[in-house]
């Protein structure tokens, strides 16, 4: 893939339910030890949220910044692993409930924790070419892990949304430039009908996380022929706390630049929302002018990369909506009894 | 018996549900929630859709402890009374709040959530819920 | 227009009646009616029954009913006014005997509510609000009814005594009552400690699901003659109003405008006014609703029901007793039944029929029966004595 002609990020949003689980509270109920825990808490859904309900949120945000007729939009994708139906649309739900008239073409999109990003390339193509004014991409999930997997200390709820559309002189960002590098690599899968993901324990690691990041990234500052010190941010997939540090030592990138994008220490790995919610929290901070480097990763494995440089509008736009911090702030822990009550783990029928 | 959901019905009132879209008459200001041919308060013909302000007040609030059978696996949760700035009147659930932390003055402001499911295979429905308003 | 007389009540107790059906019920307390009035024959049956459809499978329920009696043939008509359809059958048996359509007509009100599982009955009951913009939402009539609590004692600032003493004067009144359902006494403590329901409102401040039915033999002033009767009263005159079904959408929330109108229009076609009335029934299938009501019937300043409780004005030996065999907290709440309920113990009360719980002469009585929180609201009149 190559240079993006002309599409602008109007407005973003990002969304955090409410409640968290500790790391140290699933681990006191599995009997593991307390010092080697991959973050220190997750986010997890209210009892009455779902991937839908989560990508509304970040909708009304993302849109709110935007400031545009909702008219214009022509398309709403939406990337997840955890969509409420297994045949139904997530997104035309999404679309009535933000008022969006029917005249727009709708995708659920997975691929494991990078269909977030997989909605912003084809939001992005569709803006580009023409055939839409704009339109909105959606990273949503309430993600499972099997009940003492390793995963389950980390599978988080979250929702992040970009409006994309035509610079209009009060863009947020312009994306310049994007690339994706996919193989077929059985690092962590779910079978149709199978409630819990499986993965291939470290075989997930450097085969799959590191080698699709850091080729991603490098195809990326190739294309563009930017180098690490000419980016202000780089935004990596982050399933634990250690993995977006790793990948960045590998690219020789100062963890300065990474750090603000890092958000899973406290809100834990939000799959198809998780790098896109990175983003969310770097914009909340840019000031114009900056570049980012945005890296998903989705197990099966694909990474896509995207070179985003900050535009005026973002301060004017920035506090239009909650930023993620103060989502992040509202945190209400909850016990593990609690968590499986709003996970739907405990079989009432 | 399990009263169920009706699609149908649930796509029906989708618009009030989903985006608190009602009817205003022109001619006395009432605002009618469902869709209908007269205004309920002075039968005007002249109703103009509109949709309510995310934003409305706490009057008064309970807790639902025993509920409907659709609403069962949800229990306990908290019910309010708000009030939009016009004056118009709404009783909903509200959510992300704890019982304690409720004060009746409390701005409060509309999102969509999930309200029932049909046990694991029947439909979800999703409508307005209120819940603090976040800085 | 004729005058039309009640010649005779039925009823059973109200309780989980598990060995009986809806239709054996119904038939029960009608021919126990039909007995007391010593009535030769029924024109018309009008049915009062609010769930027949959803607790007993069946619609068309009034032939099943006048089957059951031996009456098939005999006109029978069911009306469903959710927790007023009693009174709403009574205003239709009534203006069929008064318009001389009917000379004799027996009005049933019925309902089997015991079978219906916890959540279930909850469902049912939350009908009685829109289900469009509240049911569907799981605000249900006890919710609202906290609401109205909580606003209630806010405005008046008036304790939450004034609200919870009310279960204890209905289980007061109740004690030893052969067709209550709680025919025992509780204190204002047991009230405040019970369960919440939906804060303020607690468990002994709400009715029960039960099982009852009750039923009144209607008989024209042409026809009186022909009857063996030895307790008539008369029917002062009948009412039945609407409101705007959320109580929030209502110009004011506390006022119940149906119950206003109702007893407002009842007074003036009986001839009599407030004063006049020696006891009172009114539907407090939640504690507030009582206060409400009173209020709204210009029974009480508002906001002071509370206080002339307290002073026992509403004893049975009080200036207007209220609820005399209960109410609906006590004697019991069978939806559709129990607005006939309400009129078969104040025939019990004019004809001097009311044992221990009779009220010194009684002359006039008046019942007042409410759905869905004021939604649909009914009134009558009955007049004892001479005025029968």
């Amino acid at each position: 893939m190559s240079r993006v002609k002309d599409v602008a990020i109007l407005g973003y949003g990002g969304y955090v339910p409410r409640y968290r689980i500790k790391a140290s509270e699933i681990a006191r109920v599995w009997g593991r030890e307390d010092d080697a825990l991959p973050i220190k808490e997750k986010s997890v859904n209210s009892i009455d949220e779902d991937v839908i309900t989560m990508a509304i949120e970040a909708c009304r945000y993302a849109l709110r910044r935007a400031g545009i007729d909702l008219r214009k939009v022509g398309a709403v994708n939406v990337g997840s692993e955890s969509h409420p139906y297994a045949v139904k649309p997530t997104g035309t739900v999404v679309a009535e409930a933000l008022g969006i008239p029917p005249t727009h073409l709708s995708a659920d999109l997975e691929f494991a924790c990078k269909a977030g990003t997989e909605a912003m390339q084809m939001i992005a193509g569709l803006v580009s070419s023409g055939l839409i004014e704009c339109g909105i991409a959606v990273g949503a999930d309430t993600a499972q892990g099997r009940p003492s997997d390793a995963l389950e200390f980390t599978a988080a709820a979250g929702a992040a949304a970009f409006v994309l559309g035509r610079s209009n002189g009060d863009e947020v960002a312009v994306i310049e430039h994007m690339v994706s590098y996919v193989t077929d690599t059985p690092d962590f899968w779910r079978r149709a009908h199978e409630r819990y993901p499986r993965h291939a324990s470290r075989f997930t690691g450097e085969p799959a996380y590191f080698h699709h990041t850091v080729s991603a990234v490098r195809a990326l500052l190739e294309e563009t022929g930017l180098r690490v010190s000419d980016i202000d941010y780089f935004v990596f997939h982050q399933p634990n706390y250690k993995f977006p540090y790793a990948a960045a030592k590998i690219l020789q990138i100062p963890k300065e630049k990474v750090d603000p994008g890092v958000v899973t220490n406290v809100i834990g790995n939000t799959y198809a929302a998780c790098s896109p919610l990175g983003l969310v929290r770097v914009l909340d901070q840019a000031k114009p002018g900056q570049k980012i480097v945005l890296t998903s990763f989705g197990s099966g494995a694909g990474s896509d990369s995207f070179l985003i440089v900050t535009k005026d509008g973002l301060e004017r736009k920035r506090n239009l909506a909650p930023l993620l911090d103060s989502l992040i702030a509202r945190a209400k822990y909850i016990d593990y009894a609690r968590y499986l009550r709003h996970r739907e783990k405990i079989r009432t029928s | 018996m399990r009263s169920g959901i009706r699609p149908q019905e649930h796509w029906r009132a989708k618009r009030f549900r989903y985006r608190l879209e009602v009817l205003r008459c022109s001619s006395c200001g009432t605002v009618n929630m469902t869709p209908r041919r007269v205004c309920r308060r002075c039968r005007s013909t002249s109703l103009v859709p509109e949709r309510l302000p995310e934003r409305a007040r706490l009057l008064a609030f309970t807790e639902v402890k025993s509920t409907t059978d659709i609403h069962e696996e949800t229990a306990p949760y908290l019910v309010g009374l708000l009030e939009f700035e016009d004056g118009t009147r709404i009783v909903a659930q509200l959510t992300d709040v704890d019982y304690e932390e409720l004060r009746p003055g409390m701005e409060m402001e509309a999102v969509v959530r999930k309200i029932a499911q049909d046990g694991e295979s029947g439909v979800i429905v999703y409508g307005f819920k209120f819940r603090p308003v976040i800085a | 227009m004729r005058t039309v007389h009640v010649a005779g009540a039925g009823y059973t107790k109200v309780s989980e009646h598990w060995e009986r059906s809806l239709t054996e019920l119904a038939a029960e307390a009608a021919l126990a009616a039909i007995r007391d009035a010593g009535v030769e024959r029924v024109d018309a049956i009008y049915l009062g029954n609010a769930t027949a459809e959803i607790t007993s499978h069946q619609i068309g329920i009034s032939a099943i009913v006048s089957e059951e009696l031996g009456l098939s043939g005999v006109p029978a008509i069911r009306i469903e006014c959710g927790e007023a359809s009693g009174m709403a059958a009574f205003v239709q048996a009534h203006a069929a005997v008064s318009s001389g359509l009917v000379e004799v007509a027996l009005v049933v009100g019925a309902e089997k509510l015991s079978d219906l599982m916890p959540e279930e009955y909850n469902t049912v009951y939350t009908m009685t609000l829109p289900h469009e913009t509240m049911g569907f939402a799981g605000i249900t009539p006890a919710a609202v009814a906290a609401l109205l609590y909580r606003i209630y004692t806010e405005r008046y600032e008036v304790p939450q005594e004034f609200v919870a003493q009310f279960p204890v004067l209905m289980h007061r009144n109740a004690k030893g009552v052969p067709h209550a359902q709680f025919p025992f006494e509780v204190k204002l403590e047991d009230v405040l400690s019970s369960p919440y329901v939906a804060p303020p409102l607690r468990r002994l401040e709400t009715t029960a699901p039960c099982d009852g039915a009750a039923a009144l033999v209607l008989v024209s002033g042409d026809s009186l003659g022909s009857v063996r009767s030895g307790s008539v009263t008369r029917v002062g005159g009948v009412s039945l109003r609407t409101d705007y079904v959320s109580p929030f959408d209502r110009e004011d929330p506390l006022f119940v405008s149906s119950v206003a109108l109702s007893v407002e229009e009842v007074l003036l076609r009986s001839g009599i006014d407030r004063n006049d009335v020696d006891v009172l029934e009114v539907h407090d299938s939640f504690s507030i609703m009582a206060p409400l009501i009173l209020e709204s019937a210009g029974f009480a300043p508002r906001g002071r029901s509370g206080l002339l409780l307290k002073d026992g004005s509403y004893d049975l030996n009080g200036e207007l007793p209220i609820n005399t065999f209960g109410g609906l907290k006590a004697r019991g709440h069978p939806f559709g039944a129990t607005a006939l309920y309400q009129l078969a113990e104040l025939h019990l009360q004019l004809t001097g029929r009311a044992g221990k719980n009779q009220v010194e002469k009684a002359r006039s009585g008046l019942a007042i029966s409410t759905s869905g929180l004021g939604a649909i609201s009914g009134a009558a009149v009955l007049l004892g004595g001479d005025g029968a």
